[in-house]
């Protein structure tokens, strides 16, 4: 049964509103088509910033090999952050702010340079990086159950939610970009860990296949625009009331603090 | 079944390349210790001789998993050892699998309940390691005792350049590869949270089980425990590990038909 974009988006919408998930949506987008699985996430956040959201910029998902090979792709996909999911270290995330909430750390990388181009090189993209900062991804899914394919991530906006960003820029100089661990901390004990070639073997690759794609889509990537990576280990699922730690090596560390479930 | 026959069963596994089914239930940790020693009594008596210990079920999950809250321990002997780079004759073993580690060189003896300092202050160097583990059980099907009884598993370790203890061991990337593509991306924090727990509880463990001596003496290796998941080997495949700030250890699988 296939159904109009805006129906889709609609679909998706009210889920977030309601805090109430909806079924995937997959068998509802025309030929499987990744394209309008993509034009379903625009056409949301395009309802968002015509009511004052501001995107602050791309999430990459799908990073790793055995989440691609789990969704059935062999590449990566994006989201579109807007400011109203940035959320200050250590602040509280409030409780329903997304929908079945998952913590992942990754690397955020802050452009001062538009990437407009297509035809990128890694050094391209070195070279439009202001900064990295550690962050920690809250992905969250408006899909009961996380039941999801890759229309169906696609579509919500490739399962984003909220995002914190550490506040220690470093230069990329100073970075080991793709042997740096990271270890997501849960009450003193790591309850995910990875290294930096976690994200397509390292998360400037994913960087670059973000610019690449936004270029040939006329769009681009923007100086200003945060960009998160992709995550560097297995995602765990956020408790309401928790605190989890995200430390990657070279870049320090940010906290994502979970507000009390409502009564 | 009597340790002693347990043990040369074992060993007897080990060389002829036969996996044996698990034991009967009946023996408890201790006597599955007991059965390690005699099993590597075996191999000294041939001229090997003991050089340190691994650790197991150094996660969490791991431990939750076989229903035990401490950490397990196996004995490393020198004909165990495969030089950094050499080429591992696979025909040796029955179903090698390998995982990436961090190794500890003492300089001075470590033994009962040391703190973390102490235990970091007996450590002349740090290295990437990789331990070869080929359980004499077949598929890898074991109880607590029969791994304990089986030298936990433990078939052959290659241990990469030293590196000073100085180097923050809390989140160290590693990066395990096969033929050059990595299949599992880890920190060192996956080792309880830092690999010199390991070690601590090493020191505990070969005091409160009176072996080795009832100490790690000086010039002991210790590998911590395994960061990720094992991978199966084949003949051909090239496998190494980098640890960050470490640096990086590597093996040939050979034996191919």
């Amino acid at each position: 049964m296939n159904a109009p974009v805006e129906q889709v988006a609609a679909l998706l919408r009210d889920a977030a509103a309601s805090g109430r998930p909806c079924p995937p949506v997959r068998d509802r987008i025309a030929d499987a088509d990744i394209a309008t699985a993509y034009a379903i996430q625009k056409r949301n956040v395009e309802i968002a910033t015509a009511s004052g959201g501001r995107i602050v910029g791309r999430k990459i998902g799908l990073t790793s090999p055995a989440v691609q090979k789990q969704l059935g792709v062999d590449q990566p996909d994006f989201g579109t952050l807007l400011a109203a999911m940035a959320i200050p270290d250590g602040a509280e995330i409030p409780a329903g702010m997304v929908l079945q909430p998952r913590v992942e750390a990754e690397i955020a990388f802050v452009l001062d340079r538009d990437v407009t181009e297509t035809g990128l090189t890694v050094a391209d993209i070195v070279r439009s990086i202001a900064f990295a900062l550690p962050a920690i991804e809250v992905v969250g899914s408006r899909i009961a159950d996380w039941d999801i394919g890759i229309l169906d991530t696609i579509a919500d906006n490739a399962s984003a939610g909220a995002f914190v960003l550490g506040g220690s820029p470093r230069p990329l100089r100073d970075l080991d970009l793709r042997c740096c661990g990271m270890r997501l901390d849960h009450r003193g004990e790591p309850v995910s860990t990875g290294a930096g070639a976690a994200c397509l073997g390292n998360p400037l690759n994913a960087v670059l296949w973000l610019a690449e794609t936004m270029a040939r889509q006329g769009e681009g990537l923007r100086a200003g625009d945060v960009v998160l990576s992709g995550a560097l280990g297995p995602m765990v699922a956020a408790t309401p009331g928790e605190v989890y730690e995200a430390r990657i090596s070279g870049l320090g560390s940010v906290r994502a603090v979970f507000g009390e479930a409502r009564a | 079944m009597t340790g002693i026959d347990r043990a040369a069963l074992l060993e007897r596994a080990r060389l002829d390349r036969q996996a044996v089914p698990q034991f009967d239930p009946g023996i408890d940790i201790d006597e599955a210790y007991r059965v390690q020693t005699r099993l590597v009594e075996h191999r000294l008596a041939g001229g090997d001789r003991v050089i340190g210990m691994k650790m197991g079920f150094t996660s969490r999950a791991k431990m939750a998993q076989m229903g035990v809250s401490d950490m397990i321990w196996g004995r490393l002997t020198r004909g165990m050892q495969v030089d950094d780079g050499d080429r591992l004759d696979a025909s040796r073993f029955i179903h090698p699998r390998a995982e990436p580690e961090i190794a500890f060189l003492l300089h001075k003896p470590l033994a009962g309940r040391v703190t973390a300092i102490e235990a970091l202050n007996a450590v002349a160097a740090v290295a990437p390691a990789i331990e070869i583990i080929d359980s004499r059980f077949r598929s890898f099907r074991f109880s607590l005792t029969d791994v304990v009884a089986d030298n936990c598993s433990s078939a052959a370790y290659v241990i990469g350049p030293w590196a000073s203890p100085s180097i923050d061991l809390s989140n160290l990337g590693m990066i395990f590869s096969v033929d050059g593509r990595p299949c599992h991306c880890a920190s060192s924090a996956a080792l309880l949270g830092h690999p010199v727990r390991s070690l601590v509880a090493a020191a505990r463990l070969v005091e409160s089980h009176g072996a080795l001596g009832g100490e790690l003496a000086a010039g002991s290796v210790v590998l911590a425990g395994a960061a990720t998941a094992a991978v199966a080997l084949a003949p051909g495949q090239d496998i190494s590990l980098e640890v960050e700030r470490l640096g990086m250890v590597s093996f040939s699988v050979g034996g191919g038909a």
